[in-house]
């Protein structure tokens, strides 16, 4: 086997291996940094193909299948690998260090798979390797969090499963490839795809568990899994025209909850839902500038979203919080944390110049070209909504708006080198998207600096922000304060318990009531029994004195009548 | 606790990074009032622009001058708004979910390096 035909998560979890018996420090490090960029060098020089097939009870699975769809998310993949442990560099944890790896690495690997059981493998390790980056956090809480978050995605991969066997039932085959969403099987797939993508009501396991990470973690779970999951439905559903819709409910609904949201890594939760959603869209449009624009609006997402998750970590790394209400005024003392995180929200909103700019046109304009108006206007009001929680609730209620009086140090250098990365590739992206635009799925001829796009994207977000100016200074603003929003986990997280114990009260209460009264009236059959044929009974009194006699013959008989049968 | 302005009863501006020193700007008396403005000009120049040149679009409303910029005003503001209401239905007090919820737990001391700016 040639090097380049080794699938890249192996390299991975090679390395998630290799941590395991090296020092703690620089020599993890090297391991840590190193395999991502090892990876993505092997993933570039391997060219575009169908690597590492191997047969499996009678399957052949494909563990490596390169074209220009997995490359360019193997790709991201791999540089968000490679900034999230950076940022983890002072990390001394083996358990967060190998879970990173092994969790890229099946990212990776999920990514490369050309069927739908290899599919499925790399899906659960996702899931598995994930948790233990919440876990890590080691309270009651993050414990409690991380089994809710186990139980979500494993079941998504169960379900993927079962859709796989349903689905080779139907057709004979598991390649993993565009599929049309009307059968059984492929419906359970669309599901288990949908869970992880954080569709509309089975969206909360992010916003539930994201906050729940380590500060290191959240930055490493940000990138994979719903990429992942976008993957996945671009490979196997473009073109399904239910996701358009799906889609634009998932860029607005978030929008309202992350407004009033006080825990900034739970707004950067329901801001990366959000922005799924307008991915979600691109793969229901389906033409080429449709998926063009979901790979490349996921390639600058991770981007900026990691370097968004990085900068309220950053802070919560030296002020031990990420809420709103405790924060504020932090750009005297972390005023480098402040610019990047600056840079991530102009980077988010789409601003021009900014990656986000380049890359959400692409679906917008896409779904222009279809002329679904009402559609386009839900997203065009989304980017708006953008703007107003991570574009301005982060960076401004964190590092600017009142003064907190915290001064803490500014992040520790390692971090500011993963933010200032991550910060001059969104500004990269967004002056000059030509390299990114030539890593896309298809072709493409697009022009993203005309003067239209430009004065539209400025006065939209402009008009937004003074918007919020007038509101802030009229006082009329949601005020940040500490408490939670009930969203759809209050389902499982309370009205179920309740009803589970209302339910486990009636029960025990019909099972004492039904069990005493079999127990009294067992007792009274006894008592009366008693009463008439014990020992002072009034039956007892006419027995014959011989009845004892009579009995022992009788048994004696029938133990003469056993022996001479046997 | 570090982070607490009890603590630092050393708090002085010439201290912080120079970075941090010019950001201060924002902070002076006055100065918000003269971001809005500057902020208002921004907005006249970019709804001006809209007469310098015809708006190409798929729709026929992206055609009508500044429909962003009064889009994006009115539909801000209609989501400040809707959030605001939103709130008097679903929040809760931090605790509601009890005491095995991150929400008001601590994040764990030993995995955080908290330090003030004048600390080494």
């Amino acid at each position: 086997m040639m090097i380049e035909a080794i699938p890249t998560a192996f390299i991975f979890f090679a390395a998630a291996a290799l941590i395991l018996i090296l020092p703690k420090g620089l020599a993890r490090n090297i391991v840590m940094l190193g395999t991502p960029i090892l990876s993505a060098v092997l993933v570039w020089n391997t060219g575009l193909g169908n690597f590492a097939q191997i047969p499996f009870f009678g399957f052949e699975l494909e563990f490596m299948r390169l074209d220009k769809l997995s490359r360019i998310f193997v790709l991201i993949f791999c540089l968000a690998a490679f900034l999230g442990n950076l940022f983890a560099w002072h990390l001394r944890d083996s358990l967060q260090q190998v879970a990173a790896l092994a969790y890229a690495g099946s990212a990776i690997g999920a990514a490369q798979a050309g069927d739908m059981i290899t599919l499925f493998f790399y899906w659960e390790g996702t899931a598995i390797a994930s948790v233990f980056l919440i876990w890590a956090r080691g309270t009651a809480g993050a414990y409690a969090t991380g089994m809710r978050y186990l139980i979500i995605q494993i079941a998504s991969g169960v379900i993927l499963i079962a859709g796989v066997a349903v689905f080779f039932a139907e057709t004979g085959t598991i390649t993993f490839d565009k599929m049309e969403l009307a059968s059984l099987g492929t419906w359970l797939i669309f599901i288990s795809f949908g869970m992880k993508c954080a569709f509309p009501l089975l969206h909360n396991w992010l916003q539930d568990s994201y906050p729940a990470a380590t500060i290191t973690g959240t930055v490493i779970l940000s990138a994979f899994t719903t990429k992942l999951a976008v993957y996945a439905l671009a490979r196997g559903f473009a073109g399904t025209e239910i996701l358009i819709y799906i889609g634009t409910v998932m860029t607005l609904f978030p929008i309202f909850f992350a407004e009033i949201e006080n825990d900034l890594r739970r707004v950067l939760a329901y801001s990366l839902n959000n922005q799924l959603g307008f991915m979600v869209v691109g793969v229901g449009i389906g033409t080429e500038m449709a998926l063009n624009g979901t790979a490349s609006h996921a390639f600058a997402h991770i981007l900026y979203k990691a370097l968004l998750f990085m900068s309220v970590g950053a802070v919560m790394f030296r002020t031990g919080t990420s809420k709103a209400s405790e924060l504020g005024g932090l750009y005297r003392t972390m005023p480098l944390t402040a610019v990047f995180c600056l840079i991530g929200a102009a980077s988010i909103s789409a601003f021009p110049l900014f990656s986000g700019f380049v890359t959400k046109s692409l679906t917008l304009t896409a779904v222009a070209e279809e002329h679904k108006l009402i559609i386009w206007l839900c997203l065009v009001f989304a980017s708006a909504g953008v703007l107003s929680h991570s574009g301005i609730k982060i960076p401004f209620f964190t590092f600017f708006a009142h003064d907190s009086g915290m001064r803490p140090k500014e992040a520790p250098r390692h971090m500011l080198w993963a933010m200032g990365i991550t910060a001059f590739l969104c500004i990269a992206i967004g002056v000059y998207p030509d390299p990114l635009y030539a890593l896309l799925p298809y072709d493409l001829d697009y022009h993203p600096y005309t003067m239209d796009h430009v004065v539209a994207q400025l006065q939209l977000l402009f008009f937004a922000l003074l918007a919020f100016a007038v509101i802030f200074r009229a006082g009329l603003h949601p005020p940040e304060i500490r408490a939670v929003n009930m969203d759809s986990d209050v389902i499982y997280r309370k009205f179920t318990p309740s009803v589970m114990r209302y339910l486990a009260f009636v029960v025990a209460a019909l099972f004492r009531g039904v069990t005493g009264m079999i127990n009294r009236s067992a007792a009274r059959l006894v008592h009366r029994l008693h009463h008439s044929h014990g020992p002072d009974g009034s039956r007892a009194a006419s027995w014959p004195a011989g009845a004892m006699v009579m009995s022992i013959a009788a048994l004696l008989g029938l133990a003469l009548l056993v022996i001479f049968f046997s | 606790m570090h982070n607490n302005p009890h603590d630092t009863p050393e708090d002085n501006p010439e201290d912080y990074p120079k970075l941090g020193r010019m950001l201060g700007w924002v902070d002076r008396p006055g100065n918000d009032t003269k971001i809005f403005y500057v902020l208002c000009a921004i907005c006249v120049v970019c709804f001006g622009l809209s007469w310098t040149f015809h708006m190409h679009g798929h729709f026929h409303m992206e055609e009508a001058r500044g429909f962003y910029a009064i889009y994006g005003f009115v539909m801000f503001s209609a989501l400040i708004f809707a959030a605001t209401f939103l709130r008097i239905l679903v929040k809760r007090r931090e605790d509601f979910y009890g005491d095995k919820a991150i929400d008001c737990e601590d994040y764990p001391e030993d995995q955080l390096q908290r330090l003030n700016h004048n600390d080494d």
